[in-house]
């Protein structure tokens, strides 16, 4: 396999009943990409990124990540590698703060979440300074001791990105950002994944519906259509190919472009 | 400021609980009841720690009470063990039992956690009934307290000190636990466990000491108990009975680490007072639950403590906009 691939799925397959929602696709996300998944509804597109993520391990295929094998390793184990990830209807601790809930991963990277004795003195600064330094990147600093739940949607969306990062992954998995966004949120959210790449090096492999959103930040883009790669290549290919247009696109959505 | 608030609460709280011999006899409750009200708080504690911390329906801890108790007994009657190791074997027994079950309810979540957990508790349940010859069957098992080392007796006072140390330093421990970070991602696991694992923290391990902690804790109470009445019976480990710990939790405040303590209290001091009465005190106390769940839709501390912090936080959200 591609040595320069960071994530590689090779023919994975998920069925659910009789129903074959993913149909032996193959992906490879080169490291240092942004590259996205996009296809219709019911295309198969979350249900493959939840083989990638392992929130359900692929009936067939095989799924690696920097070459070494992850078809039916634990989602957790995965997070440990460098892999992050966030959900369509951001997953958060709604209960919580901000701080808090970026606190969590804070510590479960810092190996601090088992113990018993809270973090004090140095370390506990150190734990601290990191929040803070993950609230700034995504720009909610100032919304820090609000509880999660008082955000809007595209705040929660901001904080369940700094809970991925907070775990330093290499590859960030974002299922659907823009999903129930406003339009003005949706820019904010275009900046802080450009700058994932930018600012901190980050691979990017993200699902999206939103046509704007995916032709300016992806650099390539496989298209799914009722489970199975229907086209991949670079956002103008994707743009240029018929078989695409006809299946999903429409002339419109394409000649703005 | 906060933290001290509830210092001086559980201050004063110890010390009406500490002056019991002299408080109970005013409201004509013997002293061994205020003694159960200690013991009963740990089991309730361990079913807060699963249920009202961790978010897993704890539906069978009577199995742990149930192991400690018949430990503290069977170790007491067979094996001539002194007070303390009856406490120590009677603990030991609902850890161990806690072992060979946690491998089996780690995976379960929701209600499979839940008819798994009393399946199990009904297992224990069941043996204790049909080995009639070691445990007395149904009819449970009579023993003397044991003495402590063998010399010292105790009595109803000493008994309820012991109560009262056993209480205030698994209050502690629990408060310590919870407020841990150990105890912060529990909590979390409750809101959202998928999360907490996309955080690559394994969550199964922290289900399987927070297990392990819940059994022990019941384990001890369940000791306490049964040296308490001096008397092991199958009911104990049975699921009605993990069901009055359900309730006094959810009545004391589900995920407040006082709650417990003020769940317990309710029942069983209203238990024995009502039963004096009247010999439909199911009825009554039925009818207290369903009051007390109408007016403290969190429980009775959990309810309090909302609306203690509701005031300062909706002053203090209003600079932030």
């Amino acid at each position: 396999m591609d040595s320069a691939m960071m994530l590689e799925a090779r023919g994975v397959s998920k069925f659910f009943g009789g129903v074959k929602a993913v149909d032996e696709v193959s992906i490879g996300v080169r490291e240092g990409s942004i590259h996205a998944v996009i296809g219709p509804n019911g295309a198969g597109k979350t249900t493959f990124f939840n083989t990638l993520s392992g929130f359900y391990f692929p009936d067939s295929g095989r799924v690696t990540y920097r070459g070494s094998e992850i078809t039916r390793l634990a989602n957790w184990k995965r997070i440990v590698l460098g892999m992050g990830r966030t959900f369509q209807t951001p997953s958060v601790f709604a209960e919580l703060t901000v701080r808090e809930n970026v606190m969590l991963g804070v510590r479960a990277r810092a190996g601090v979440a088992f113990r018993l004795r809270p973090p004090a003195g140095e370390e506990r600064e150190t734990l601290e300074h990191r929040v803070d330094e993950l609230l700034g990147f995504v720009n909610l600093g100032r919304s820090k001791e609000r509880l999660v739940a008082e955000l809007s949607h595209g705040g929660q969306r901001l904080c369940e990105i700094a809970m991925s990062l907070s775990t330093e992954p290499s590859l960030v998995l974002l299922d659907e950002p823009m999903a129930g966004l406003a339009e003005t949120e949706t820019d904010r959210i275009i900046t802080v994944i450009r700058d994932l790449r930018q600012r901190l090096g980050l691979t990017v492999l993200f699902v999206e519906h939103n046509m704007r959103v995916v032709l300016s930040l992806a650099e390539r883009i496989t298209v799914l259509d009722r489970g199975k790669v229907l086209a991949e290549g670079t956002p103008s290919e994707i743009a240029a190919n018929e078989i695409v247009r006809d299946a999903y696109l429409g002339k419109e959505a394409l000649d703005h472009v | 400021m906060k933290a001290r608030a509830e210092l001086i609460a559980g201050i004063v709280v110890v010390a009406i609980l500490a002056a019991g011999p002299y408080l109970s006899p005013l409201i004509h409750v013997d002293l061994s009841i205020v003694s159960e009200v200690l013991v009963t708080a740990l089991a309730v504690m361990s079913v807060n720690l699963l249920l009202g911390y961790t978010g897993l329906p704890a539906f069978g801890n009577a199995a742990y009470f149930g192991l400690g108790a018949y430990g503290a007994a069977l170790s007491a009657k067979y094996l001539h063990v002194d007070f303390i190791g009856a406490v120590i074997i009677g603990t030991a027994s609902a850890l161990l039992g806690g072992l060979i079950l946690a491998p089996f309810l780690l995976r379960r979540r929701g209600i499979y956690f839940g008819l798994l957990s009393i399946a199990f508790g009904q297992v224990f349940y069941f043996v204790a009934y049909r080995f009639t010859d070691v445990t007395g069957g149904e009819d449970g098992m009579n023993f003397p307290r044991p003495l402590v080392l063998g010399h010292y007796a105790i009595n109803e006072t000493t008994f309820f000190y012991v109560a009262l140390a056993a209480f205030v330093g698994c209050l502690i421990a629990f408060r310590t636990v919870v407020r841990s970070p150990f105890g912060r991602t529990l909590v979390a696991i409750r809101q959202n466990e998928a999360r907490v694992r996309y955080l690559g923290l394994n969550t199964d391990r922290f289900i399987f000491v927070a297990l392990l902690i819940s059994a022990t804790l019941a384990g001890l109470g369940g000791a306490l108990f049964g040296l308490l009445i001096n008397f092991a019976y199958p009911l104990e480990l049975d699921w009605h009975q993990s069901g009055f710990f359900v309730l006094m939790m959810i009545l004391g405040g589900a995920g407040t680490v006082w709650g417990s303590l003020v769940g317990s209290f309710i029942y069983v001091i209203g238990k024995d007072i009502i039963s004096t009465q009247t010999s439909y005190w199911q009825l009554y106390l039925g009818g207290l639950f369903v009051a007390c769940v109408l007016a403290f839709p969190r429980g009775i501390l959990g309810t309090l403590l909302a609306r203690l912090n509701a005031r300062p936080a909706a002053a203090d959200s209003e600079p932030h906009g």
